[in-house]
C-alpha cells in the first residue's frame, strides 16, 4: 500500500477527532455544561489541527486553524470565553471539515469572520493572516480513488478476532491428530490435502489478524525527512533527520496516536531546540543540526526517542527543575514553552503538555532530558498491549516460562560450578556469573535442578545472571497479553502467551530476574562447555540487538563461533585488532558507520581485502543490492524472507570447511 | 423483588453470584499457576484465548477445603474478569433479596431458600480483595 495515502488517512482521522472534541466543548460552552478546562482543550486541538495539517502540506488547513487558534489563546489567557466567538469557531469546524473532504475554498471566509470578531482585549487580531495569498496545496487532501476504501475497527474486536483465530488453530491441530490416527493410517490423499489448506489459511488468516493489530513504526516515518527539511528551511536552520529502528513492531492504535505526537515533537526540536547554524559555529559545532529518531522494544514497552544535539534548556532552568522535581515535570506544565518568540510552525506555548498528556491517556510516560548546549532528548515510553514478543520458552517444574530473546545472550549447559556465601555462580570465559534458580526466583515449588541443567544468561545494564531451568524449548514469537487487573500487582511478569498446544507460558520480565536471582540447590556435575576454536570466526553486525542475537543463536547451532558488533566502526575496530574474523555478516543501515560504509572500508584495507561480507538487506532494497555488488559484496540474505537455511548454506559456501 | 443468580457450591456452603456479573461457567480445565500470585488465585486459565484469572472462592473467603474445584463461574466486574472457581454449580434461580445480614465482607446478605442459607456474594468487594491481598512471599 502506497504509505503516502496511509498517512493522508491517518491525518484526516485525527484531525476528525480533533474536530468533534472541539465541536463538543463548544457546544458544553455555549449550554454552560464546560468543563473547567475546555477553553485550553479547545486550543490544543486547534494546534494540533494546525501541526498534522501543515506537516502533510494541507496550507489551508493550517490556515483556518491557525486563525482559530489565535482566537483560542487570547481566551485562554484571559481564561475567558465570549458566546460570540462559538458560531464563527463552528462554521471553521465545518470549514475544515470540507476542506479535508476535498472540497476547498471555504478558508477565506472563516478566517475572515474571526478576524473580524472584535478582539476580546488588546491582542490585535492577526491581520496578517487575512490577505495571506493561499496557493494551491502541494497535497490534495481530497481521498484518491481507492485510497479511501478502509474501514475503521475498534482494536477491541480484532483481538477478540485474533483470540479465536488461535482457537481454531488449536482445534484445527486436534482434529488433525485424530484424523490421522484413524483414516489417514489408510492413505486417504484427499483429507490430507483438505488439511494441509486448512492449515494454510488459518496460518495465513492468523498472520492478517495480527498483522491488523501492528505496524512498523516506518508506516508513519516517511513523510518526515521531507517535512524536518521543510521546518528547517522554514527557521533558518539546517537540520538532518536520522531514523533508527523503523522497523520495530507497534500496536496500530499506538501508532495512529503518536504519529501526531511525534509531528509535535519534531517541530519544537527544530524550532526550539536547534540553533542557527551561524549561533552553531560559534559554539563549536558543526552548521547541520542532528536529529535521531530512534524507536526500540524494551521489554513489554517500545521507546521512541528524539535527541537533537541543539543548546538544550538553559542551566537555570535545570536548576528550577531540579528545585521542583524534575525537567519533564515543568516542561510539560500547561502554556511552558522555551520559544521566546511565536514562530509560524510552533511556540504557541503548546508543546510537552500536549505530548504528556496525549501519551499517558495512551498508557505509557514521557521523560525529557537536557542538558544545556549539548541538546534534548525526550523519550516516549509505550506499552506494548497486543505485541509480537519473540521468547525463550523454557520449562521449570512441568510450567512453561517465556523470557523476551532480546534479554537473552546465550544459553550454556551448566557444567563447573563455583559457590561464595552460599551462592552459586558460573565460570564462563572468564566471566564469573552468578546463577539462581528460576524456581526459587520465582517463588515457585519445584523439585531440585537435574544435573547438567541449562542456565540462559541474561544481561541488564546493571549485571549479567544465570537462570537455571529443566528444559529449554526453544525460541517463538507470540502474542502477549495482560495478566489482568487482579494480577497486575504481582511483580516479575510481563504477562502471558497462550502456546500452540494450549498451556499458558508466563512470559517473565528479565529485570526482576536480575534483580531478584538467588542461590539455589547446586547440581554436583562437573562437566565443562566444549570450546570449539577450529570452528570459523563469524563477526555479526547489526545495530538490533534481536537480529544479532537471533543470527548468533542460528550460526551457534550451525557450529560457527559467533561475534558481534553493533555498528560499521565497531566492527571495524573488532576486525583491526585481531584478524581472525573469518567472515562479516552485516545489516546495511546502522548508526555512525553503515553496512556499506563498513563494506567499503574493508575492501580498501590491505590485509582484509579479501575478508567475505555478507549484507543483509530488507526486501526492496535493489539499490543497496546493486551498491553493494559494486562494492564487492560476496553474498545477500534478505532480511524479511529471513531463512535460516539460506544463511547457513550462503556462510558455508564462502567459509565453510 | 427477586433476581437471578447462580448458585454454586463452596467448601460444602451455598453461595450465589448474580447473574449481571456472570459471563458463563465452564470447567476448572487446566490452571497455570503463577508463582508470587495472591494465596487465593489457583492460577491463570485458557479459555478460548482468553486469559482468566482463576479465584478460589474458599480461600478467599477462607473456609477448609482440600476437595476438589470442579467448575469455575467467569465473572465481570468492569475491566476486571475472573474465573471463580467452586466445587460445583447447583441451579441458576430467581433469590429475594438478602434478608439475613451476613458477617462476611465479601457478602452483600444472605436468604434462606430451600431449608439452606445462601451467601449472597458482592463479586466488587470480592475482587477487590484479591487485587489487595499482598503475595505470599
Amino acid at each position: 500500500m502506497n504509505p503516502d495515502s496511509d498517512i493522508l488517512g491517518m491525518a484526516r482521522e485525527e484531525t476528525t477527532d480533533c474536530l468533534e472534541r472541539l465541536e463538543r466543548n463548544l457546544l458544553a460552552l455555549e449550554s454552560g455544561s464546560a468543563e473547567p478546562d475546555a477553553i485550553d482543550a479547545m486550543f490544543r486541538d486547534a494546534h494540533s489541527i494546525k501541526g498534522t495539517a501543515s506537516m502533510v502540506g494541507w496550507k489551508e488547513v493550517s490556515s483556518i486553524a491557525d486563525a482559530m487558534e489565535t482566537r483560542l489563546e487570547e481566551c485562554r489567557s484571559q481564561d475567558a470565553f465570549r458566546l460570540e466567538l462559538v458560531d464563527p469557531l463552528l462554521r471553521a469546524t465545518d470549514a475544515l471539515r470540507q476542506t479535508i473532504a476535498g472540497d476547498t475554498g471555504h478558508g477565506s471566509s472563516v478566517i475572515a469572520e474571526l478576524a473580524c470578531e472584535p478582539p476580546a482585549a488588546a491582542a490585535p487580531p492577526p491581520a496578517q493572516k487575512v490577505g495571506e495569498p493561499r496557493p494551491a496545496p502541494p497535497v490534495d487532501p481530497a481521498p484518491r480513488p481507492g485510497a479511501d476504501r478502509a474501514i475503521r475497527v475498534s482494536a477491541e474486536k480484532v483481538d477478540r478476532m485474533l483470540d479465536a483465530v488461535g482457537e481454531s488453530v488449536l482445534h484445527h491441530r486436534r482434529l488433525e491428530h485424530q484424523l490421522r490416527n484413524r483414516a489417514l493410517t489408510e492413505g486417504d490423499d484427499v483429507a490430507e490435502e483438505e488439511l494441509d489448506m486448512s492449515e494454510r489459511l488459518l496460518d495465513e488468516l492468523q498472520d492478517s489478524v495480527i498483522e491488523m493489530r501492528t505496524l512498523p513504526l516506518s508506516s508513519i516515518t516517511s513523510p518526515y525527512p521531507r517535512a524536518v527539511r521543510d521546518i528547517a528551511a522554514a527557521e533558518g536552520k539546517q537540520v538532518e533527520l536520522v531514523i533508527t529502528g523503523a522497523e520495530t513492531q507497534l500496536d496500530r492504535v499506538i501508532l495512529e496516536g503518536i504519529s501526531e505526537t511525534i509531528t509535535h515533537l519534531l517541530r519544537n526540536a527544530i524550532a526550539h531546540g536547534v540553533e542557527s547554524p551561524r549561533e552553531r559555529e560559534r559554539a563549536g559545532k558543526p552548521r547541520v543540526a542532528r536529529l535521531v529518531l530512534r524507536a526500540e522494544q524494551r521489554g513489554s514497552m517500545v521507546a521512541i526517542e528524539l535527541e537533537d544535539d541543539g543548546r538544550g534548556v538553559s542551566p537555570e532552568l535545570l536548576a528550577r527543575a531540579k528545585a521542583e522535581g524534575s525537567l519533564t515535570e515543568v516542561l510539560a506544565k500547561p502554556g511552558f514553552s522555551t520559544a521566546t518568540e511565536v514562530s509560524d510552525l510552533a511556540g504557541r506555548g503548546v508543546g510537552l503538555d500536549a505530548v504528556k498528556s496525549h501519551v499517558e491517556r495512551l498508557g505509557g510516560s514521557l521523560e525529557v532530558l537536557s542538558e544545556p548546549s549539548r541538546g534534548t532528548k525526550v523519550v516516549l515510553l509505550l506499552p506494548l498491549t497486543l505485541a509480537l514478543l519473540r521468547v525463550l520458552l523454557c520449562e521449570r517444574a512441568g510450567q512453561p516460562f517465556g523470557l523476551p530473546l532480546a534479554s537473552v545472550r546465550e544459553v550454556v549447559a551448566v557444567g563447573d560450578t563455583t559457590t561464595l556465601g552460599g551462592r552459586r555462580s558460573l565460570e564462563l570465559r572468564g566471566e564469573t556469573i552468578p546463577l539462581g534458580d528460576l524456581a526459587a526466583i520465582m517463588g515457585a515449588s519445584a523439585a531440585p535442578l537435574e544435573a547438567f541443567a541449562p542456565a540462559m544468561i541474561l544481561v541488564s545494564p546493571a549485571r549479567v545472571v544465570g537462570i537455571t531451568c529443566d528444559r529449554v524449548l526453544g525460541d517463538q514469537e507470540l502474542v502477549t497479553k495482560r495478566l489482568g487487573p487482579l494480577l497486575a500487582g504481582v511483580p516479575g511478569y510481563l504477562g502471558a502467551a497462550i502456546l500452540g498446544d494450549g498451556r499458558v507460558a508466563l512470559i517473565l520480565d528479565p529485570s526482576h530476574l536480575t534483580q531478584r536471582h538467588s542461590s539455589s540447590p547446586s547440581p554436583s556435575s562437573r562437566i565443562s562447555e566444549p570450546e570449539n576454536r577450529t570452528a570459523p570466526n563469524v563477526l555479526v553486525v547489526d545495530d538490533q540487538f534481536t537480529v544479532r542475537e537471533l543470527q548468533r543463536s542460528i550460526l551457534e547451532t550451525a557450529g560457527y563461533h559467533v561475534e558481534t558488533a553493533r555498528d560499521g566502526r565497531e566492527a571495524l575496530e573488532r576486525i583491526a585488532r585481531d584478524s581472525d574474523i573469518d567472515m562479516v555478516l552485516t545489516d546495511i543501515q546502522m548508526p555512525e558507520m553503515d553496512g556499506l560504509e563498513l563494506l567499503a572500508a574493508i575492501r580498501e584495507h590491505p590485509e582484509h581485502a579479501a575478508l567475505p561480507v555478507v549484507i543483509v538487506t530488507s526486501k526492496g532494497g535493489d539499490a543497496d543490492r546493486r551498491l553493494g555488488a559494486e562494492m564487492g559484496a560476496d553474498a545477500y540474505i534478505v532480511k524479511d524472507e529471513f531463512d535460516q537455511q539460506a544463511l547457513l548454506e550462503t556462510i558455508d559456501r564462502l567459509v565453510g570447511s | 423483588m427477586s433476581s437471578v443468580h447462580v448458585r454454586v457450591r463452596v467448601a460444602g456452603e451455598h453461595y450465589a453470584v448474580p447473574v449481571e456479573g456472570v459471563l458463563e461457567v465452564a470447567e476448572l480445565g487446566d490452571v497455570t499457576p503463577v508463582p508470587g500470585a495472591p494465596r487465593s488465585v489457583l492460577g491463570v486459565r485458557n479459555l478460548r484465548g482468553q486469559l482468566i484469572t482463576v479465584v478460589d472462592l474458599a480461600t478467599l473467603f477462607g473456609l477448609e477445603d482440600d476437595g476438589p474445584r470442579g467448575r469455575i463461574v467467569v465473572t465481570e466486574d468492569g475491566d476486571r474478569g475472573a474465573g471463580l472457581a467452586v466445587q460445583s454449580i447447583l441451579d441458576v434461580t430467581a433469590l429475594p433479596e438478602p434478608t439475613e445480614a451476613a458477617e462476611s465482607e465479601y457478602l452483600r446478605g444472605a436468604v434462606l431458600a430451600d431449608g439452606e442459607l445462601i451467601g449472597i456474594v458482592n463479586l466488587g468487594v470480592a475482587l477487590d480483595a484479591v487485587a489487595r491481598e499482598r503475595s505470599p512471599r
